[in-house]
């Protein structure tokens, strides 16, 4: 896995935002390469000295820091050389979905203006994801942090992970704004049976205020994309889902079909949630040919190419982000590899070994 | 009072060093020795110096770590009029400023015998205890084992060297960034119209001419 915090040894502030320069620095917040050697990196910036252990100033330079003296830790906002940047704006969420991949806690630290400063140094054109918890339970700061970002950095975009449970009409205006043309909004929709949505992400009427928040973004013009993990209770109710989408919710930019991550709540569910799709491709097989039909944009996210049959493969994206990504060896001679979403770090080995093989 | 001058470097013999000095004020109130060799206020200071920097090292568990930093710092009487003379010069110390700052990354591992703060190539002429001093983080030692803490601590000692040679840092040169070395990179900066940070700065470092190469 690519580290994602560092230990570091910084002189004592308030956490802030830094952005590491190998050359020549030309922002307040910059700081530049001192020194390096075999164990690690040396950077100044306006708020002092600090040294970090185990990378190179190449994998350094760009990245976006969040410095924490106290903490004697550095996060890596964002890594200049990837397109798999997500901040995390809240720990706390008002659903609790039963293979939630980061369980939510009760606590809310702010740290939306070390974010925004964050984004303002992301390199150009990139995508810088927004999760949470619920980002919009914070929905004043999270929109001022995409106005403030966008309208200083056009060239950037977010997409936003929300269940889409506090949009109202009062929203709607805000969201017609020129800036949010770059925003993409990540949804949650688990099953067109609404006690089954429901129940799956831990809340009664999460379904019926999801289709009113829905409505409100199409009044707004915002680009939605549909996520739907596939589960044992929904699996067999894809293709219903599909018919749903295609019937009511056509405005979506992209649906995404995706397979589970075994983390956090997963983790333990795991053989009580886990649908093999290999051994069984039927049923999303049944749900995409009625996405196609409809002409949506449907999408398989986190199934291996060589998981899925030779005319859907082309739907299955690289989707799992480089730092959690992984192969097994039957990937060492595949010539799909570079395409392949592959593995998460947490996957089990003897399963995804199973399951693998060279295309 | 000049009794204190003998009693407590007795107490740090038997090894009493650990002793709160209230309660070494007490015994030495209680003993009433009066052993009347006068000069004892610089004297007596420094031994009250060694006294709280020794109390700081109560952090380590071991009492071997105890002694191992005496034996580092017991260089003779040069070193000791050195540190009083430079005490006498910046007029005590900022108490506050080590501890609440440092605590949540010093607690790890009271290693059985850390070494000497200070690596030997740096500064024998340098005071071996100084106001600045207190001011380290108890396990500044252990630290040292990190390449982060080597490599921070070795930029941290030349800007102390560079402001010492402009006469801006009395202080330490020790690797720690502490409140003389703030002062220091303050007026520093005023001076050179640099912008006031008091903290390492890329531009202070080229103003300084300190570079790794």
């Amino acid at each position: 896995m690519i580290p994602l915090s560092l230990p570091i040894e910084a002189e004592m502030a308030a956490p802030y935002v830094t952005r590491l320069r190998e050359g020549a620095i030309d922002h307040p917040h910059d700081a530049s390469l001192i020194d390096h050697d075999a164990t690690g990196v040396t950077f100044a910036g306006a708020r002092g000295l600090f040294a970090l252990d185990g990378m190179t100033p190449s994998e350094l330079d760009g990245d976006v820091l969040l410095v924490d003296p106290l903490r004697g830790r550095a996060d890596r906002l964002i890594r200049a050389d990837s397109a798999h940047n997500t901040l995390l704006v809240t720990e706390r969420c008002d659903q609790l979905c039963v293979m939630c991949s980061q369980p939510p806690r009760k606590t809310h630290v702010d740290r939306f203006a070390l974010l925004t400063q964050a984004c303002l140094l992301a390199p150009p054109n990139l995508v810088i994801g927004i999760t949470g918890g619920e980002p919009t339970l914070y929905k004043d700061e999270l929109f001022a942090l995409v106005e403030q970002v966008l309208t200083a950095r056009p060239d950037l975009e977010f997409h936003i992970l929300t269940n889409a449970q506090h949009f109202d009409g009062g929203d709607i205006s805000r969201l017609r704004q020129p800036v949010y043309r770059n925003v993409t909004w990540g949804i949650p929709l688990y099953a067109s049976n609404a006690a089954l949505h429901d129940e799956i992400v831990g809340k009664p009427g999460a379904f019926d205020r999801l289709g009113t928040s829905l409505a409100h973004l199409i009044h707004a013009g915002a680009r939605v994309e549909l996520r739907t993990v596939l589960l044992r209770t929904n699996h067999t109710q894809l293709p219903e889902l599909a018919r749903y989408v295609g019937a009511r919710l056509r405005f979506v930019h992209a649906w995404s079909i995706m397979q589970l991550e075994k983390i956090g709540f997963a983790r333990r569910r795991w053989n009580e949630l886990r649908v093999d799709h290999a051994g069984n491709f039927s049923t999303v097989a049944t749900a995409l040919d009625r996405a196609l039909l409809d002409d949506l944009p449907v999408r398989l996210f986190n199934f291996p190419l060589c998981t899925v049959p030779e005319q859907y493969r082309a739907l299955a994206m690289p989707s799992i982000s480089d730092w959690k990504r992984k192969y097994v060896s039957p990937c060492d001679g595949c010539r799909e590899r570079e395409g392949c979403s592959g593995f998460f770090e947490w996957h089990p080995d003897d399963e995804a070994l199973a399951s693998a093989h060279p295309l | 009072m000049t009794g204190r001058r003998f009693l407590i470097p007795s107490l740090l013999a038997v090894g009493f060093h650990n002793q709160d000095p209230l309660q070494a004020a007490l015994i030495d109130a209680a003993t009433k020795r009066d052993p009347g060799l006068g000069t004892g206020t610089l004297f007596k200071l420094f031994h009250q110096d060694h006294l709280v920097t020794l109390a700081q090292h109560r952090s380590h568990s071991s009492h071997s770590s105890h002694s191992s930093h005496r034996s580092s710092y017991g260089g003779g009487h040069s070193s000791h009029s050195s540190h009083t003379s430079h005490r006498s010069s910046t007029g005590g110390y900022d108490a506050p400023s080590y501890t609440p700052l440092y605590s949540p990354t010093t607690t790890p591992t009271p290693t059985p015998a850390p070494p000497p703060r200070r690596s030997p190539s740096s500064a024998p002429p340098q005071p071996l205890v100084s106001p600045d001093g207190r001011a380290t983080p108890p396990p500044a030692a252990p630290q040292t084992l990190s390449g982060r803490s080597k490599r921070f601590a070795a930029v941290v000692r030349r800007v102390q060297l560079a402001l010492r040679a402009q006469d801006l840092y009395k202080g330490a040169i020790d690797g720690v960034v502490g409140p003389q070395l703030r002062r220091a990179l303050r007026q520093f900066q005023t001076a050179r119209n640099l912008e006031i940070t008091g903290t390492i700065t890329p531009q202070t470092l080229d103003a300084l001419m300190v570079s790794s190469d």
